[in-house]
């Protein structure tokens, strides 16, 4: 595998000279690549055959975590290390560490980004479900200067597809405060030690008053791309810290509401039990975290 | 054939050539530099690790960017992490230990478990085995791999 000639590639300084560049090549043409671990295996299996590589790593303003009092503010260039390693992500944003620092292997989180990572979107991907658990919104700027925002469940559609638009790119995550205590967390399971996901589960909750309040549940590895678990969601709304009975019924729900797929790493009665046994899991250790503990392994 | 000039520093020396944009790091290393430490085990498939390098001091997989990526940053090798004939304490481990038989793959491990070690400096076995899942060997099942990046831990530290 290598990728077919390329002819240009140029490192743009801010997110207007990205757009531009962009925007001299037809559509397709030209791509950008933030970490480039997924996307350069694309460009070496000729699946995308870029004229133009339009390089990210430069682009001012693109890369850093902010944590305020109304959130998170993830620059998508931020790479799975700096996740990973960062000491301000446990509670509600627990689920973050969780999924950075099982991501592929130490070469890769060393270049990898979460962004590329929504962007790519890909079938076997952690960041797409926890994006969509932890309830986040992503920014896109247009070449034309406009801005939008879009909740990650309607950014992030089948494998491989994104609501991106040609001329836009992805210029911040942000992941709300939680009203409460509220606690996240993330697990996937793969064919060997931290493989790509042939399931992944992300909840994250809020407790008042010893009870969950209101809950998220995503679920990743799908043919259908990332989905919401809205059956479990509400199952797990006035659930108390510990109670395995309504957490097992909860996850129970998400494997009967989520259609999963047979492929070559799982067969679709698998997957729905790795629904079940995953989300109970990381649904205990959203609890533990939103309580105040300690998430176990 | 579109080209680009790239000027990376490789283990404290600077070079500048002109390639084609579709270059692969673990190419410019090889074939520009000369520098064939630094190998190719799976086809540029990005599964193997044996290509590891360091970028600006980070393990990274030098067939997964191109090299005009790289335009403008640090480079080392495995042709780097010795003083002149003086082997790094990694390097003596991995000797003493046994820690390779057809050492096709050890250029990359030295190169991701010589930055770990600097993370990790104190690292158990179960962190040792979990920072080497990008490195790929087929002769020794790791068990000596392990014993010589836990006793380089202890020696550096």
């Amino acid at each position: 595998m290598y990728p077919a000639p390329i002819d240009e590639y140029v490192r743009p300084a801010t997110v207007s000279d990205a757009l531009a560049a962009l925007g001299r090549y037809d559509e397709g043409d030209a791509v950008f690549v933030a970490g480039g671990q997924s996307l350069m295996q694309a460009v070496k299996a000729r699946l995308v055959r870029p004229r133009c590589l339009i390089d990210l790593q430069a682009v001012d303003g693109l890369s850093g975590i902010d944590a305020g009092a109304d959130g998170l503010r993830i620059g998508p260039m931020t790479r799975y290390v700096e996740i990973a390693g960062h000491g301000g992500l446990g509670g509600a944003y627990g689920a973050l560490g969780d999924a950075a620092r099982h991501v592929g292997d130490r070469q890769v989180r060393n270049r990898g980004t979460m962004g590329g990572s929504l962007c790519w979107n890909y079938v076997a991907a952690c960041m797409p479900p926890v994006a969509i658990g932890l309830g986040a919104t992503l920014e896109l700027t247009a070449a034309e200067g406009g801005a939008r925002s879009l909740a990650a469940e309607d950014f992030l559609g089948g494998p491989l597809e994104t609501a991106r638009e040609e001329n836009e790119i992805l210029t911040a995550i942000t992941i709300p405060a939680a009203a409460g205590n509220a606690g996240s967390a993330y697990k996937k399971w793969g064919l060997v030690t931290d493989a790509l996901p042939v399931i992944g589960v992300c909840v994250s909750l809020e407790v008042a008053d010893g009870r969950c309040a209101a809950a998220r549940v995503a679920v990743g590895g799908l043919a259908t791309g990332p989905q919401r678990a809205g059956a479990a969601e509400a199952a797990l709304a006035g659930t108390v810290p510990g109670d395995a009975a309504a957490i097992g019924a909860a996850m129970k729900a998400a494997a009967a509401e989520i259609e999963t797929q047979q492929d070559l790493w799982a067969d679709s009665d698998y997957r729905k039990q790795l629904i079940r046994s995953l989300g109970a899991e990381v649904t205990r250790n959203a609890f533990a975290r939103a309580t105040g503990g300690e998430a176990g392994q | 054939m579109s080209t680009t000039t790239v000027t990376v520093t490789i283990n404290g020396e600077t070079f500048e050539e002109t390639v084609p944009v579709r270059m692969l790091l673990v190419d410019f290393i090889r074939e520009r530099a000369g520098l064939t430490g630094t190998h190719i085990g799976c086809t540029y498939e990005g599964v193997c690790g044996a290509c590891t390098v360091q970028l600006d001091g980070e393990a990274v997989k030098s067939c997964l960017m191109v090299a005009a990526q790289a335009d403008g940053h640090e480079i080392t090798t495995v042709e780097g992490l010795a003083d002149g004939s003086t082997l790094s304490p990694l390097q003596r481990a991995f000797n003493e230990h046994h820690a390779l038989q057809c050492g096709y793959c050890t250029p990359g491990i030295l190169m991701n478990m010589d930055e770990f070690l600097r993370e990790n400096p104190d690292p158990s076995d179960d962190d040792i085995r979990h920072g080497l899942v990008g490195n790929l060997c087929r002769c020794t099942g790791y068990a000596h791999i392990v014993e010589a990046v836990r006793s380089a831990a202890k020696e550096t530290r």
